[in-house]
């Protein structure tokens, strides 16, 4: 199976540029060929995505670790579920640009899962324990999950806005009830996804010290863990008043919520990354030696926190 | 024939001048009862929809017909207005122009959305108001059936109207969509019961829109409505409570006022919750309140707002326009043939009338002063007259013939002039 070790992110991070450009040429002329030629082409970028991931994860396993468990595959692994996504809604929206919007995100995802990729990944003892799985997996899926609300909040301000100037643009949206919809879905199921990866990771702490430490507690000083907390409470509560208070989930309440959402999780990301969470010492130092991104993007070594959220 | 046009469309006059210069059907009895006092000599038809409001008129002589700009003043004193107001809005055509105008509008190449089925039915109702008032139009009627048959070959012999797509159908199809997912659950309130609301609410059933409320100041039309599209009646003294429950509202009465003030909708907008709410205002004059589209989750759109999807429409029926327009062509150039061939043939039966009466009279005189003619010797006398007259008629006669393709009519106007020819 040597082709499949021929299958590089250029691959399928070059069609999805391709489907970018694609959906982008929409706003300047009419073509009905390009449906299905986005369409394929999508299709083909996530084959190879797949392809890439399934392969990556054989080898990992093979080594005794979980590839997933890494930043690099984390990322790509996000990437992944929004592409799937994007091509979901592609058959079930054609008419709309939704990829102008989400496929930025997606990109960039896998920029800054190349940044990565030649670290080392989450250390395999703790990446196979149960409570880690959960972990890992509730947070990626949360992270997919407000980076989509975030989009739909957009899209959503956008044609508000288009509406109420009365232009009618020259690229077509989804309805702002379809918008306002999934966008309110998705900050459930972001409040759903965070909660368990915030209490999936006071598990796993509560075990590990439970083995190493009977008498600690868990350090809730430790930035990643109150800023985690500090996001969900933030979902949580913009969720219960959703629910509870008509007002809030009409117009663009909803929008800016969702918004805003994505923005704390970006910073809680970056603070995440900063104080090398969830990695191990040698780790973390190989890791900030061998980013390929630029150095002003690389973490203070002196951070030393080893949270597990 | 003299023929003016003076009018706003929604071409060069915004919503606010077209709201002043907007009539009622009544407003139009009234108008051109006062229009055939002022000129008893010239027909008028006005017609005035959602869109534009045009003022026909029309005589046999230049003289009996108002100029342009004393028809912008009778129309701006009608309405209590200065000329000054109005006169920047306005535009006029005369006589072939006019015609053509005409033409263009019947066959809805001139509507905001082009291809549109209303407009010819609009026509037709201004012009069977003017033939209510009671006064003589047979010009106008000329002039309004030939552009009834442009219309119909327009119909027939292009594409234009092959998807009929009229500002109902824009504003539902294309901004309704942009807003609601589906209308099953949507409670849907129309204002008005008149033709506009009807072809709206087509659309809206057509989208799988269900839970439909009309209502209406005269509540057995409202009836009239309710039932054929399975909707429910609402009293008009219970409109905010209606607009209180509505997501859309699609508004069309021929109130000359608004009918939602924004003092009214302050309170209905407390009770809405900020529910979304798109308003079509597809009335003229505007039946809401322009502020009220400033509330966050109300979109409102009036005729004007629907202007660029209506271009985008347009655009689409390019291909099909130059086809259409030389219909319209054509059809204005044999109009003014017509008209000429039958003005010239009048005139050469004048012509012909005149020359024999002095023939008759000379031959009688002549007759009358040599005795003892044979009787082969007057009928020789009787040709001779005969065959002098046709030949000095001839040479005119082919000219005037001859000029019928010119639609000028200058060579008829002279010879009418030249031999003191009558109408």
């Amino acid at each position: 199976m040597e082709w499949l070790q021929k299958i590089s992110i250029t691959c399928f991070a070059a069609s999805y540029l391709v489907v970018f450009g694609i959906e982008l040429s929409r706003v300047f002329f009419q073509l009905d060929l390009r449906r299905y030629v986005r369409i394929g082409v999508t299709a083909a970028g996530l084959f190879a995505h797949t392809v890439f991931l399934a392969y990556h994860t054989q080898l990992s396993f093979d080594s005794q670790g979980i590839w997933l468990g890494s930043w690099f595959g984390w990322c790509l692994s996000g990437a992944w579920v929004l592409a799937a996504v994007y091509l979901w809604l592609s058959l079930r929206k054609p008419q709309s640009m939704i990829g102008m919007f989400l496929l930025p995100v997606m990109l960039l995802l896998i920029w800054f899962g190349h940044g990565f990729s030649d670290t080392a990944p989450f250390s395999p003892g703790r990446a196979k324990s149960v409570w880690n799985m959960i972990h890992g997996s509730s947070l990626l899926l949360a992270t997919v999950v407000v980076a989509l609300g975030f989009v739909f909040g957009i899209m959503y301000l956008i044609q508000s806005r288009r509406l109420k100037q009365k232009r009618s643009g020259s690229f077509r949206l989804p309805s702002l009830e379809w918008l306002n919809i999934w966008a309110e879905r998705t900050l459930f199921a972001s409040t759903v996804l965070l909660f368990g990866g915030f209490a999936s990771g006071i598990a796993l702490k509560m075990v590990q010290q439970s083995s190493s430490n009977p008498n600690g507690s868990i350090p809730w000083s430790d930035p990643v863990i109150w800023t985690s907390a500090v996001l969900f409470l933030w979902l949580l509560a913009a969720t219960i008043v959703n629910a509870f208070y008509k007002p809030a989930r009409r117009g663009r309440k909803i929008a800016y919520v969702v918004t805003i959402s994505f923005l704390f999780l970006l910073l809680e990301l970056i603070i995440v990354w900063q104080v090398g969470h969830a990695t191990d010492q040698q780790t973390r130092s190989s890791l900030s030696a061998v980013s390929k991104f630029p150095a002003f993007f690389h973490r203070s070594k002196d951070n030393d926190h080893g949270g597990v959220l | 024939m003299n023929l003016q046009v003076i009018g706003c469309s929604h071409h060069q006059s915004s919503v606010s001048v077209r709201e002043k210069l907007a009539f009622t059907e009544d407003q139009v009895r009234a108008f051109l009862n006062k229009y055939h006092q002022a000129f008893p000599k010239s027909e008028a038809v006005l017609l005035s929809t959602c869109n534009r409001t045009e003022f026909y008129a029309a005589g046999k002589s230049a003289d009996g017909v108002p100029s342009s700009q004393q028809m912008i003043e009778f129309l701006a004193n009608h309405r209590g207005l200065k000329t000054g107001e109005i006169s920047n809005n306005l535009f006029a055509h005369q006589d072939r122009a006019a015609i053509a105008h005409l033409f263009s509008v019947a066959a809805s190449l001139d509507s905001m959305v082009v291809g549109e089925a209303q407009i010819l039915s609009q026509v037709k109702q201004a012009y069977q108001i003017a033939v209510d008032t009671g006064q003589q139009i047979p010009l106008t009627h000329q002039v309004f059936q030939t552009a009834m048959k442009v219309a119909k070959r327009v119909a027939n012999e292009t594409d234009i109207h092959t998807t009929r797509v009229s500002v109902p159908s824009v504003a539902v199809n294309v901004l309704t969509k942009q807003i609601f997912e589906r209308l099953e659950d949507k409670r849907i309130l129309i204002l008005g019961a008149g033709k506009m609301a009807e072809e709206t609410l087509t659309y809206i059933v057509a989208l799988n829109g269900k839970d439909i409320v009309v209502t209406n100041r005269t509540r057995s039309r409202a009836e009239g409505l309710a039932e054929k599209f399975n909707g429910q009646i609402a009293d008009w003294n219970d409109l905010d409570n209606q607009l209180i429950d509505a997501d859309l509202i699609v508004s069309t009465t021929g109130a000359t006022q608004p009918v939602v003030t924004h003092e009214q909708f302050k309170l209905v907008a407390q009770k809405r919750q900020q529910k979304t709410l798109l308003i079509l205002d597809l009335a003229i004059p505007r039946d809401f309140d322009s502020k009220i589209g400033d509330y966050e989750s109300v979109y409102l759109y009036t005729l004007d707002d629907l202007q660029k999807e209506c271009e985008e429409n347009r655009k689409s029926r390019q291909s099909q326009w130059p086809k259409a327009q030389k219909i319209v062509e054509q059809e204005t150039a044999n109009f003014f043939q017509d008209v000429h061939r039958r003005n010239s043939g009048s005139t050469i039966a004048l012509l012909k009338k005149q020359a024999n009466e002095v023939k008759n009279s000379e031959l009688e005189r002549l007759l009358g002063r040599l005795d003892r003619l044979t009787p082969e010797q007057e009928s020789e006398i009787e040709q001779s007259f005969h065959r002098l007259v046709n030949k000095l008629l001839h040479p005119p006669l082919k000219s005037i013939n001859a000029d019928q393709s010119s639609e000028a009519g200058g060579l008829l106007d002279a010879m009418k002039r030249l031999f003191q020819l009558g109408d």
